[in-house]
């Protein structure tokens, strides 16, 4: 089985934390998943996080729709931080709406990252999820 | 014949005071006075005993065989000839009579010889004077007509014949003259016309109608006057002429001039006609009544007398252009501003206007007053951009239902997926958990929904007058416990007879609304303090509710604070609707709301109620 160090799961939903959860755990072993409510939240923990001297998380599950700071303005900032690895962000969003793609086309062109992009409702994570290539599966 | 070589007493001869001359048979000159010797520039003495011819020499026009033929001593001859005095025509007449002695034996002609240079002139210009009066009474075809009272013999010159359409031999008389008008008013006219010049002498010249022999209807222009001898009428005379070309063209042009004018005059359009000036110098109906004045208060007038200083100089402009470039202006939107401000929108058309020459001398201008197809149009517009923005919020609102449905159903299938695969007992009770949760959130999801769909499908809903303050009152009771328990202090400063339109339930959902958030996002160092305000102006009321809250950054969040499931704040009861349903009641009712807030200070919403019944 994958092992991945650290992975965050930024959503306010908690069914999809739940399931996004229990679907990591029959693919990949990690002691540490950090889950946070929006963007602001999250950005604040990998702040304390990077300040502490620990590196980054490898892979980020995003929702896009949240309180105070959606997922959109979270890259906004994400980008902007000074970051060696390149992290995996998978986007998860029930959203069928064409500029949310276009959105994520354009984080993706511009950013040093890898980006996915998943449409809900997900069943199973694949491993490529977890891997660092750019993968769509915009259904 | 001889025998008479000397005539007795020559001296008589001599001094007769008539020209006179004796001649024989043989032609030769016997005697003569000295009157006739001098008309003929000769010398008594040389003269006598020669051939009479000799002397009429130097005289002309005559023929010589007419003078032999007048030396004949038939009967009496007459001969005009000429001769030429210092460089003057004299005319002479001479008489030849025959000459018998005692026993009628023909001795000769006796030829008298008179000066006739007066006569002669008198009678070339007499001749001269009728040619011309034919000839101008062909031109002209004007006749003449003349009655004889005492005769009872009325003549007609060949003009006047040939306009009756009678042959030259015709011989008219009063009665057959006056049958030849139309019956009608022309005869009637003519009858009573000719009756008082021959009573009265009171002189007529008239247009009237007569048929001709041929049975043809001709204008005729009929004149007549009286030679009064006495002071009573002797004798009539007139004219008579035709002017049936004349009359039939001038009732065509007048015919054509009526048409124009009533065509002119009522067409749907002001019609103006200018100078090189721009002086108006013609203006229809439609003009006047636009401007509200009389043609002759609008002869030569310019813009400048009539409309606004920038509208006539607009106009001003485009006559020059018009005229100097010869090309028409078509169909152009203009806007006219009278001297009183009243605003009319026309569709202008301006044409050079050219003489003969094709020279420019002013233009024809043609305005059609489109101010009620801008109006409407305006309102048209106004509708396509209501309709926009209502089709854009549709597309939102589809995109926000799509989506929040979407993430709950996407969340049923998973989580049934998760409970197909599941085999652990309590882990699959976990999930039904889950699902019964996810269900709940759905059906909140839904009622939220419909509460959306609600204010928009009841857009014309009536409003009513709303005492504001009440409604204020009544939210504040239904909150008491609420406020109480937050220790929030209520300052109410709107007037208690202000009144608002509006639907009464989205009246209490706005205020509730945001009086909640006020406390929801209170700062939790400070007690919340809670003021309403309410003023009114021109066409609207706005009312305003300011807390001493937590504020929000408008920089960031400015375009999405009235969001769908938009929250700034770590609010546990924060829906992200509130704001979003009362905008979209505020709208509903025509008016709108607006925001300022300070982060740490706080914030202001402010409603406009449009008093505009729409």
């Amino acid at each position: 089985m994958k092992e991945i160090n650290s992975i965050y799961i930024i959503d306010d939903d908690h069914i999809t934390v739940f399931g996004i959860k229990k679907m990591l755990k029959t693919i990949v072993k990690c002691n540490n998943i950090e889950t946070f409510e929006n963007g602001r939240l999250a950005l604040d923990g990998l702040q304390e996080r990077i300040s502490a001297g620990i590196s980054a998380p490898e892979v980020i599950f995003l929702d896009i729709n949240m309180p105070i700071m959606d997922g959109w303005e979270f890259l906004d900032e994400f980008v902007t931080l000074d970051l060696k690895e390149k992290i995996i962000i998978n986007v998860i969003t029930s959203s069928i709406d064409p500029s949310d793609y276009q959105k994520w086309n354009d984080f993706r062109l511009k950013c040093w990252h890898y980006l996915n992009f998943r449409n809900k409702p997900i069943y199973k994570i694949e491993v490529t999820d977890l891997n660092r290539m750019n993968i769509t599966s915009f259904t | 014949m001889k025998a008479i070589k000397k005539f007795p007493y020559p001296y008589l001869i001599k001094q007769l005071p008539q020209p006179t001359a004796f001649v024989d048979n043989d032609h030769i000159l016997v005697s003569a006075s000295d009157s006739w010797i001098h008309n003929f520039d000769a010398i008594q003495e040389n003269s006598m005993g020669s051939e009479v011819y000799k002397l009429f020499a130097s005289h002309s026009e005559f023929h010589f065989d007419d003078l032999k033929r007048c030396l004949k001593g038939d009967k009496t001859h007459k001969l005009r000839h000429k001769n030429i005095d210092n460089s003057e025509d004299v005319w002479y007449e001479s008489i030849f009579t025959p000459w018998f002695d005692e026993r009628e034996n023909l001795l000769g002609t006796i030829i008298q010889t008179n000066n006739i240079t007066q006569e002669a002139i008198k009678d070339a210009e007499l001749k001269r004077m009728n040619t011309l009066l034919k000839a101008k009474s062909e031109v002209a075809k004007v006749g003449s007509w003349e009655y004889d009272i005492a005769q009872d013999k009325i003549t007609w010159c060949d003009m006047t014949k040939r306009i009756h359409g009678v042959p030259k031999s015709y011989v008219p008389n009063v009665n057959e003259g006056i049958a030849f008008y139309k019956q009608g008013y022309s005869r009637n006219r003519i009858s009573m016309l000719f009756h008082n010049l021959l009573e009265k002498g009171v002189p007529f010249s008239e247009r009237l109608v007569i048929i001709t022999h041929d049975g043809k209807e001709r204008w005729v222009a009929a004149g007549g006057k009286a030679i009064k001898k006495d002071g009573k009428v002797v004798k009539l005379f007139g004219t008579f002429q035709d002017v049936n070309e004349h009359v039939v063209a001038e009732n065509k042009t007048r015919e054509s001039e009526q048409l124009l004018t009533t065509l002119i005059d009522n067409l749907p359009l002001n019609v103006f006609i200018k100078d090189k000036n721009s002086r108006k110098i013609l203006v229809n109906k439609s003009e006047c009544e636009y401007l509200g004045l009389k043609p002759k208060d609008l002869i030569g007038k310019t813009d400048f007398d009539l409309y606004d200083k920038d509208v006539a100089q607009i106009s001003r402009d485009e006559d020059l252009e018009v005229m100097r470039t010869l090309k028409p202006m078509l169909g152009q939107e203009t806007i006219n501003v009278r001297k009183d401000g009243s605003i009319t929108n026309f569709l202008t058309s301006k044409i050079p206007l050219l003489d003969m020459n094709g020279k420019v001398y002013g233009l024809i201008g043609m305005s059609m007053d489109i101010t009620h197809m801008k109006q409407k149009e305006d309102q048209l517009r106004n509708l396509i951009n209501v309709t926009a923005v209502q089709n854009k919020k549709l597309i939102n609102f589809a995109h926000i239902v799509s989506h929040n449905l979407r993430s709950h159903t996407a969340n049923f299938s998973m989580l049934l997926d998760f409970l197909i695969k599941e085999r652990d007992g309590s882990e699959r009770e976990r999930i039904m958990k889950m699902l019964s949760y996810a269900s709940d959130n759905l059906l909140e999801t839904l009622e939220n929904l419909n509460e959306v769909v609600d204010i928009s499908t009841n857009i014309n809903m009536d409003k009513k007058s709303m005492n504001l303050n009440e409604s204020i009152i009544k939210v504040q009771q239904n909150l008491s416990a609420f406020l109480e328990r937050n220790k929030v202090e209520f300052i109410n400063s709107v007037p208690d007879d202000l009144t608002v339109p509006s639907v009464p339930a989205y009246l209490e959902s706005i205020v509730l609304n945001l009086v909640t958030n006020a406390v929801k996002y209170r700062k939790t160092n400070a007690h919340p303090v809670i003021s309403l305000t309410a003023k009114k102006q021109e066409d609207s009321v706005i009312f305003s509710i300011s807390d001493n809250g937590l504020g929000i950054d408008l920089n960031r969040y400015g375009n999405k604070i009235f969001g769908m499931y938009k929250t700034f704040h770590n609010n546990k009861d924060a829906r992200g609707l509130g704001l979003y349903i009362i905008k979209n009641q505020i709208e509903a009712m025509g008016g709108n709301i607006t925001v300022n807030s300070e982060v740490g200070v706080g914030t202001t919403f402010n409603v406009y109620f449009n008093e505009e019944n729409q």
